[in-house]
């Protein structure tokens, strides 16, 4: 016997063994139908007794094993039924010839056979014969199961005579000796007559009449001829029938104690019969002890046991749980002891462990079955091993050893593929191997690894996965292996030395060219499901950013259209219990919004940690709530790097809300889809935006290069900025080109600007824009273009503001000035001292650069978004670095000749490196060298600077006083500036510009410039008369002298009186004022004007009369009558002196042509 | 004397595990593995009867062909297997408790390290000196 039976358990004992077998050519499918429902009578009550009958059935059984049949009863084929088919009477002497061939294998020991034909009709199928029954087809043998019923208890008659007839031997006939196969040949020539040899004939046969009434059902006198037995063998030291006599007495307790059986769910594979067995559990036991406790004579009446049953009570021949352990191991240490027992001992061991199953004694258990590891049963097929160790494994998993039973299921699934095996079964193997993950506590659902790190037994659980991923492979699925590999790369990544990870890589790599990775569920044959593995390690991520817009894209929500969003859910203002919810983090709302069709972009922080270069393809977002389409990038991290940005970007197709659940990667050639709630380690601030209508879009370009320092004050960002350098007074024109580069119609567009640095105080103009023409509103296939010109020019010329002169130090250039821009060096240098030009200090003062910066915004709209309120905004920041070109160092001015005209003097100096003209309004240019200070004077006229536009009340009022007085000394000084028109022009490097004198100017300059407040006009015959013009008159006429005041002061002046003094100047110092003979007043020299109302004029008229020739000069001297006089009309303060500049007027007498007669 | 040395967690999975032949660690893995069977089976049989004053020596697990498996259990459930070599007969049970006993002491300073995070794998160097003087004391 070599085939060991592991499904065998302790109740066996008690079954006959019926051997089920096809005759002739019968179909598997109709044999194994025939077969399940003739194995369904298990068991089967016998009339007349109230015992049971159980029945194992087998369809294949060794006739070797036959042999073993009288050691063991249970083991011997009592029964045959054989299943034919039968097409003809023809074949019938053939099929019977075969069944009866067949009895003939278990001849020797058959109790009773039966012959089932299928197909056969006709007369021989008439005949009654016990033996054989005949059915018409597979589908037409509704009493199959009576039929067998027969059968069973025909053999149960047979079991039951053989039982009397063995168990009455004892009356000192010579008893048989049994045997067991490999003992015959011990005992040739044995003395058959001594005591030793008859005791060891009635011992065994005592335990062969013990098993042969568990079969018949007759436990209790089972029992007691077990006991018997032990007693007998025992004391010849037979041993392997002593322990078949425990083994008996074991079965029968177990039996006892157990109705419910100990094959466990092993007796699933019979699932008809265990059913069957389930459901007559409860009564299997009762009937056998009602009978011995209602029909204790039922015993003695079998005569074997009138000397047993009277001393040995129940309870006392049972064995008590815990002695049926020590009994079984007793059993199994006599087994041990012969080398041909071995199967005997393993299936006594298996049984055992059943029984211990049951009684939870897992630590005894696992004791028989290290032992029963240990027995040889010599050369074992390969196949035999893998049942050995599947059923090793099966068993320690009945003991709850789930880390002992996936060891052995793993060489189990390991032997279906030794190199031995000419054909592996890889398909098994596989199936093997995956049942054993819940012993290595590993699951295939990637979801149980993402909570925290992975714990558990790393090395081991890599080791089976790499055998399922080359089982999988070698079985043809490479869909699995990749499925496999990739979980094994996910999960154990941490425990995967570098070497190890390229070697998993490039295997996977090499998989996936034939067989992409993707993220479906891959359910197998027996419905386990392979859940998708996301690669969240490769690379990881660690935050998640979504971004807003560029600046330049950002919509804008326009503020009337501004709904109350401070939709604040508490009633505080301001709570400093914040609610840290990470959870309720990832699903609030970002505020900024995104904008359908642009496209948008989201920051994630990723790193590699692989120890190469990981390339990443088809990286891009998962999202949700809009239609999304993800613009998906590839790319390539270094080895081990650090943390890495990688921006995602996509276009929302629509407007609402969206979602960004997480990305998609295609790493080795395996896509994964990882969802950003499943990753707990990722950092981020929100996932949800609102994606707002389409807007257009402007793209702005400038004829000037693009900066690349932003500017200073960066508290707003710019979409662009642009910088140049300028020197003071340039003029720099700038084009900035708008395109609609979206889809959108512009609808409006609005332009403002600001300048940023309003700390220092600005000069002229600095900025100033006019559109170059172009529509508004571009249709969006054209794209046009519209440019308006933007012409900046610096004036920054005000670094140096004229101090009071000390001294009248003309000729020398005094750098008196102190740049504004640096309160600080003001104070250092309280005082400025008079320093040779083209010092090296000073020049690197005047060299001071200055920075302006400006911001241009375009606010412009269109589309839906439009119609949703928003809006965008397009900034251009200007950075002008300014160079200092002119400098006037000091103003001053000189009167001119005419009241209306004075003399402006300027000190230029020339701060640049180049050489440089300046050249002013009608006069002539003026070359300065590097560092060179000259004076210019310049003839102006006076200004009047009243007819400057008033500030109107409104802003009067509400600007400090401060501000108007600058305001109007800029508008005077603008005034100045257009008149003077002062540029410069720096022919090496073609640059020229204006120079401005603001700031410059103080208020005495100021005061000279300005026309005076009360306006005298001299007319000398009529002609108007100035200071330079000389009026021609003839000596002896009378000359009309016409003095006219007009007042544009605010006030009414006067009234004055005017004297008129003529002299004479002789050109060397000496001014003769004694002209009484030479000129004569016709009237009064004497002028009185009344008091002139503002905006008024009055006119006084005189005459002058030459008695002779000669250049005479007219002084008309001023006498203000109004003070003290009219204390109403005056103001009670003189009039500045300046007011009265009445110019001198220059006369020419000559001598009439026509000499009057004297 | 040991041929491999494993720390347990609570929750079964390793801590520290060394053995003397590198080259076949994965077998002292599963040997390691498979006798948690027997530790958890002795655990629950003896926690119920006595909690407090348990044994904490498991002694021998299960015997293999070459190697005998010893168990231990701290009172926090952290499991400790010393597996040494069938052949070695020298090995007196009393031998092996104090080796446990040494293991204990040694877990127990690394525990006491305010660095170490309970649930980490051991990477005292005082810890693994100790365990490798346990082992080489064999050879």
């Amino acid at each position: 016997m070599s085939v060991p039976d592991y499904m065998q358990c302790a109740e066996d004992h008690q079954t006959v063994l019926v051997v089920v077998q096809p005759v002739g050519i019968v179909p598997e499918d109709q044999f194994f139908r025939i077969y399940k429902r003739i194995a369904s009578v298990a068991q089967v009550s016998i009339r007349d007794s109230q015992r049971n009958l159980y029945i194992r059935y087998r369809h294949h059984y060794l006739p070797e094993n036959n042999d073993w049949g009288d050691f063991q009863t249970h083991r011997k084929v009592v029964g045959l039924i054989c299943v034919t088919t039968c097409g003809s009477g023809k074949e019938w002497p053939q099929t019977s010839e075969r069944f009866h061939g067949q009895k003939e294998v278990f001849g020797a020991t058959l109790y009773d056979s039966r012959l089932l034909v299928f197909g056969l009709q006709g007369e021989i199928a008439e005949q009654q014969r016990t033996d054989v029954a005949f059915y018409p087809s597979y589908d037409d043998c509704p009493d199959v199961e009576k039929k067998v019923e027969d059968f069973v208890e025909s053999i149960f008659i047979v079991l039951e005579s053989k039982r009397l007839d063995r168990a009455t031997d004892k009356s000192g006939d010579k008893i048989p000796l049994l045997c067991v196969p490999f003992e015959k040949k011990d005992f040739v020539g044995l003395d058959t007559d001594s005591r030793h040899y008859k005791k060891r004939c009635q011992g065994r046969m005592r335990k062969h009449v013990g098993d042969l009434c568990l079969q018949a059902g007759m436990l209790q006198d089972a029992l007691v001829h077990y006991h018997m037995a032990v007693e007998l063998l025992r004391s010849v030291n037979d041993f392997l029938w002593l322990g078949a006599a425990l083994e008996g007495l074991c079965s029968a307790s177990v039996i006892f104690h157990y109705p419910g059986g100990t094959a466990g769910k092993a007796a699933g594979r019979n699932p008809s019969a265990a059913q069957g067995q389930a459901a007559d559990a409860g009564k299997r036991h009762r009937p056998g002890a009602q009978e011995v406790l209602i029909d204790p004579g039922a015993l003695t009446t079998n005569g074997i046991s009138a000397d047993t049953s009277s001393e040995i009570g129940r309870a006392k021949n049972c064995l008590s749980p815990e002695d049926i352990i020590e009994k079984y191991k007793e059993a199994i240490s006599y087994y041990g002891k012969y080398k041909n027992a071995g199967v005997i001992e393993l299936e006594a061991c298996v049984k055992a462990v059943r029984v211990l199953a049951i009684q939870k004694r897992a630590m005894e258990a696992s004791e028989f079955l290290q032992n029963a590891v240990y027995i040889n049963l010599g050369q074992l097929s390969e196949e035999e091993k893998i049942q050995r160790y599947s059923i090793l494994s099966e068993l320690y998993y009945l003991i709850g050893f789930h880390r002992k039973s996936a060891f052995f299921k793993r060489v189990a699934a390991m032997q279906c593929v030794a190199p031995t095996i000419p054909e592996p079964g890889w398909r098994a193997c596989y199936k093997l191997l995956l049942e054993t993950l819940p012993g290595y506590s590993l699951s295939l659902d990637p979801k149980d690894f993402s909570k925290g790190a992975h714990r558990g037994w790393a090395a081991v659980q890599m080791r089976l996965l790499h055998e399922l991923v080359y089982a999988s492979r070698r079985m043809g699925n490479p869909g699995l292996s990749v499925r496999h590999l990739s979980f094994l790369l996910q999960t154990m990544l941490d425990f995967l030395s570098d070497q190890e990870k390229k070697e998993v890589t490039q295997s996977l790599e090499n998989y996936t060219s034939k067989c992409p990775g993707g993220m479906e569920v891959i359910t197998l044959p027996d419905g386990l499901r392979l859940h998708p593995v996301p690669f969240t390690k490769l690379p990881i991520v660690r935050s998640v950013k979504l971004l807003d817009l560029p600046v330049s894209l950002r919509p804008h929500k326009q503020k009337g259209l501004m709904e109350n969003s401070m939709s604040t859910k508490s009633p505080f203002i301001y709570s400093p219990i914040i609610m840290h919810n990470r959870g309720e983090e990832r699903n609030k709302k970002i505020d900024f919004q995104w904008v359908q069709g642009d496209v948008c972009e989201v920051q994630l922080m990723v790193y590699n940690p692989m120890p190469f270069e990981l390339r990443v393809e088809n990286m891009g977002l998962l999202t949700s709530g809009v239609e999304f389409e993800s613009l998906p990038a590839a790319l390539s991290l270094p080895a081990e790097s650090g943390l890495y940005p990688v921006t995602l970007v996509g276009v929302p197709r629509t407007a609402g809300n969206i979602t960004v659940n997480g990305y998609h990667t295609s790493v080795f050639g395996v896509t994964s889809d990882c969802l950003l709630d499943s990753l707990t380690s990722v950092r981020t601030s929100g996932c949800l935006v609102e994606v707002i209508p389409s807007l257009p879009r402007l793209q702005l370009s400038t004829s000037l290069p693009r900066s690349a320092h932003p500017l200073q004050p960066s508290k707003e960002e710019l979409s662009s900025s642009v910088s140049v350098q300028l020197f003071n007074g340039e003029t720099q024109q700038l084009t900035i080109t708008l395109e609609n580069i979206g889809s959108e119609d512009l609808e409006t567009l609005e332009i403002t600007s600001k300048i940023s640095n309003t700390k220092e105080r600005l000069f002229g103009e600095f900025l100033s824009w006019r559109p170059g023409g172009g529509c508004l509103t571009p249709a969006s296939e054209a794209r046009p273009v519209w440019s308006p010109s933007l012409s900046t020019s610096s004036q920054t010329g005000l670094l140096w503001r004229r101090e009071p002169a000390p001294g009248p130090d003309d000729d020398g250039i005094s750098v008196t000035g102190l740049p504004i821009s640096s309160p600080l060096r003001q104070v250092l240098k309280p005082r400025a001292e008079t320093r040779p030009p083209g010092s090296e200090s000073s020049k690197t003062d005047y060299n001071h650069v200055k920075m302006l910066e400006a911001v241009m915004t375009f606010k412009y709209s269109g589309g839906a978004g439009k119609v949703e309120g928003y809006y965008r905004d397009l900034t251009l920041g200007l950075h002008v670095d300014v160079e200092p070109s002119v400098f006037f160092t000091r103003v001053s001015t000189l009167p001119a000749t005419s009241t209306r005209q004075c003399h402006l003097l300027l000190d230029v100096f020339n701060s640049t490196e180049h050489e440089l003209t300046v050249s002013a309004q009608n006069n002539q240019d003026l070359v300065l060298h590097a560092s060179e200070c000259q004076r210019m004077a310049i003839q102006v006229d006076k200004f009047d600077f009243d007819t400057l536009p008033q500030p109107d009340q409104e802003t009067v009022r509400y600007t400090s006083l401060k501000l108007l007085e600058e305001e109007r000394l800029h508008a005077q000084a603008s005034m100045i500036n257009s008149t003077l028109g002062i540029t410069w022009d720096i022919p090496s490097v073609r640059r020229k510009g204006e120079a401005s004198v603001e700031g410059v100017l103080n208020q005495l300059v100021l005061d000279h410039l300005q026309l005076a407040p009360l306006q005298w006009d001299v007319m000398v015959n009529g002609k108007p008369c100035d200071c330079d013009i000389i009026a021609d008159c003839k000596v002896g006429d009378a000359v009309p002298l016409e003095v006219k005041l007009t007042n544009r002061s605010k006030n009414t002046v006067g009234p004055f009186a005017l004297t008129v003094v003529p002299f004479q100047d002789y050109q060397n110092g000496v001014q003769n004022y004694d002209l009484q003979d030479a000129v004569t007043f016709i009237g009064s020299n004497t002028f009185y004007i009344d008091t002139v109302n503002p905006s008024e004029e009055s006119l006084c008229l005189g005459a002058l009369l030459f008695l002779y020739s000669g250049d005479f000069y007219l002084n008309i001297k001023f006498q203000d009558d109004s003070v003290g006089k009219e204390p109403g009309a005056g103001q009670g303060k003189e009039l500045p002196l300046s007011w009265f500049g009445l110019p001198s007027i220059h006369i020419r007498a000559q001598e009439a042509p026509m000499e009057a007669g004297a | 004397m040991a041929v491999c040395i494993a720390v347990i967690a609570k929750e079964n999975y390793p801590l520290y595990i060394r053995s003397v032949p590198t080259q076949n660690e994965l077998k002292f893995h599963y040997t390691v593995h498979t006798s948690l069977d027997v530790v958890e089976e002795k655990i629950s049989a003896v926690g119920k009867a006595m909690a407090d004053q348990r044994e904490l020596y498991l002694g021998l697990l299960y015997p293999t062909e070459d190697y005998k498996v010893y168990g231990y259990v701290t009172n926090s459930k952290v499991k400790f297997v010393i597996v040494v070599d069938s052949s070695n007969t020298s090995l007196r049970d009393n031998e092996i408790r104090s080796m446990f006993r040494k293991l204990h002491n040694s877990f127990t300073d690394v525990m006491c390290n305010p660095f170490y995070n309970p649930g980490d794998t051991i990477q005292s160097k005082a810890f693994d000196g100790m365990v490798s003087a346990m082992m080489v004391q064999a050879s």
